[in-house]
């Protein structure tokens, strides 16, 4: 059985793979990069169990989705991979519908994981605003998957051969004219042990900084639902939770004027204790919730702020 | 003069859903529908771009059992006629069969375009795959995940949002964009556009009429299994005045392991 796996960074790449490696006994994994690698970025593919890296031309990358689907088809009918295997960033699910197509493949998008059953290659992933998984039998080969799954890179496998594969096909062009990068600091919040989450009960930027200072004084990074950061952009992207944002699992989620929307949910759902304050006894989030207080975060922020700066001193 | 093509798909209302009790499976069959939330921004900014430049915005809809009511939903925000694929046999689609069904009923009844709209992911699947696949069908560009849009005639430039930022790109038309709900608010129609869009064609079109054959209409993906994902909480709820409730906040923080270093 061969994969092929695909995705703009090497990390993520190689995640991918060994994630494949550690469900699919017996797979043999390729990956595709449309620029050299680095020699430490073929470390990682090989500590994943990459046996090849096929270099595809830095054009076809440059001339944007449609042409680096088409890139990928190619090499995927060419080299007769079973499995088109991508990382879910969002240019890699275009890029994986694109090739799907393409391949006239059987796709399925952001998936929890790839298994092998008696009836077929079975993948997991969210549905219904993420409140459900759903099981999609892929019917036949080669078929192609966008996955959020990872797994553990060994060190010391041994690095990959790097071969160049020239392609004839293309596909329209998308021009690229600028990146606008974000202002704010890189934010781990996969990894925050505490998370102050704020959502549209705030009715301006600057009431924001009440959660700032509850962050602050219990230690806990700042999150937010969708419209703070996408249609308010009070907060970076990276900030947003949920099923189209980060999965976080903080030992503590407190929810200040979020609703609880299922899309929403599907973020903080593993953390371990929530707490919310919301105006609406019968907003959604009440149920999925440890403890709810239902109040006015205007009223209970700042006198909370007091009560803890005098229990912690600071 | 923009020809537009919006699609729409209708959805079960996940924001309303219930999950059976004991087998966890989503009681779909009790369950209302609307448009799927994207969708609406997608037409939304199809009407605001004819509002400036001019031209046409159709709607396409195809799915099992599609509400008349939530076409004309569509027709009252502006859109100015539609095309529905409504068939049984669309319960069981994937991105494939959706998007070949969607291609026909724009090729064959929607007529020329020079760009078609979709929401980034649908409500239900939310499978980010069926624009890009309709791109590829009819080997034009897209751009997904735009949350900004300027029509200039023959291209189109747009604002997509990526993990590292906002990729501004720019391509030729035609083209197919998907938008997500920061690019505008879905106004709601007014009364007198309910009253008038009673008036405007709503065309329902057969299999036959699109020459879909069983191959085009069998999903290459197949769901066999849908279940509720569930947590436990323990649901305490403290109601009071503020300064009760401040300070109920802070004692269960601190034992939650807030404040912690
Ligand atoms: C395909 C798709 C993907 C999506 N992905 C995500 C996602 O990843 N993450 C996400 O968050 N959303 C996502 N959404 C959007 C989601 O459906 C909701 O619209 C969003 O989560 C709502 O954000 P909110 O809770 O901040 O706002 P609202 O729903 O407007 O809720 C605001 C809440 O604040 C309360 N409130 C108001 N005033 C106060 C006050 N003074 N004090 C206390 N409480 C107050 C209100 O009672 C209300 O419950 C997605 C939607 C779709 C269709
Ligand atoms: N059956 C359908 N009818 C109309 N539009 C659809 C249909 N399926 C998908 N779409 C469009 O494709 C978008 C993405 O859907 P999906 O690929 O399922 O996430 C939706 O937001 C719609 O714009």
């Amino acid at each position: 059985m061969k994969a092929l796996v695909f995705s703009e960074k090497a990390m993520q790449a190689a995640g991918v793979a060994a994630y494949l490696k550690s469900v699919l006994p017996g797979v043999e994994v390729s990956a595709a990069s449309f620029s050299e690698p680095s020699q430490d970025e073929l470390g990682l593919l090989g500590g994943a169990g990459v046996v090849k890296v096929w270099m595809l031309p830095q054009s076809a990358w440059a001339a944007g989705e449609p042409s680096a689907s088409a890139a990928l088809s190619e090499l995927v009918a060419k080299t007769e991979a079973e499995i088109l295997a991508v990382w879910a960033s969002k240019t890699g699910n275009e890029v994986a519908a694109r090739a799907a197509q393409r391949l006239k493949a059987p796709y399925a998008s952001e998936c929890v994981s790839v298994e092998k059953t008696s009836e077929g290659f079975v993948a997991k992933r969210l549905v219904l605003g993420g409140g459900y998984t759903s099981k999609v039998l892929l019917k036949h080969s080669p078929f192609v998957v966008s996955l959020k799954a990872s797994a553990e890179v060994g060190v010391g496998g041994q690095k990959p051969d790097v071969e160049k594969f020239n392609v004839s096909s293309s596909g329209p062009v998308i021009e690229f004219v600028e990146l606008i990068k974000p202002e704010s600091a890189h934010v781990e919040l996969e990894k925050a042990e505490a998370i102050v989450a704020v959502g549209r009960g705030f009715k301006k930027k600057e009431d924001l900084s009440m959660a700032e200072e509850l962050a602050r004084l219990i230690n806990a990074e700042i999150g937010c639902s969708r419209p703070i950061s996408g249609d308010l952009k009070w907060l970076s992207e990276e900030r947003h939770i949920g099923l189209s944002g980060k999965r976080v699992r903080p030992k503590l989620y407190i929810a200040l004027g979020i609703s609880g929307q299922v899309q929403h949910l599907v973020g903080m759902r593993d953390s371990r204790t929530v707490v919310s304050v919301n105006t609406d006894p019968n907003a959604p989030i009440a149920a999925e919730s440890d403890y709810f207080f239902v109040g006015d975060v205007y009223k209970i922020l700042p006198l909370a702020i007091t009560r803890l700066k005098e229990k912690l001193g600071s | 003069m923009p020809n537009m093509v919006v699609c729409v798909k209708q959805t079960v209302d996940v924001y309303q859903l219930k999950p059976h009790p004991e087998t966890q499976a989503p009681l779909t069959s009790q369950a209302q529908f609307k448009n799927s939330d994207f969708d609406l921004n997608a037409l939304e900014e199809a009407i605001r771009i004819k509002e400036k430049h001019g031209g046409k915005v159709v709607v396409v809809s195809a799915g099992p059992d599609v509400k008349p009511l939530l076409v004309r939903e569509c027709l009252a925000m502006g859109a100015d006629e539609a095309y529905v694929f409504s068939d049984p046999v669309m319960a069981r689609a994937d991105g494939y069969v959706s998007a070949a069904v969607l291609s026909k009923l724009i090729e064959k009844k929607a007529g020329g375009w020079d760009l078609i709209l979709c929401g980034e992911a649908s409500l239900d699947e939310n499978a980010y795959q069926t624009g890009p696949r309709l791109a590829e069908l009819f080997n034009v560009p897209h751009v997904s995940y735009v949350n900004k849009l300027e029509w200039l005639g023959d291209r189109v430039k747009a604002w997509k949002s990526v993990e590292e930022g906002v990729r501004v790109v720019s391509c030729k038309t035609p083209a197919v964009v998907t938008v997500g709900l920061e690019i505008n608010t879905p106004r709601l129609p007014s009364l007198l556009m309910i009253r008038a869009a009673q008036k405007k064609p709503l065309n329902e079109v057969r299999r036959a009429e699109l020459e879909l054959t069983d191959e085009i209409l069998t999903p290459l993906a197949e769901v066999i299994e849908v279940k509720a994902l569930k947590t436990e909480r323990r649901r305490q709820v403290y109601e009071g005045k503020p300064e009760e409730l401040a300070d109920k906040l802070v004692e269960t923080i601190l034992a939650q392991g807030g404040g912690k270093r």
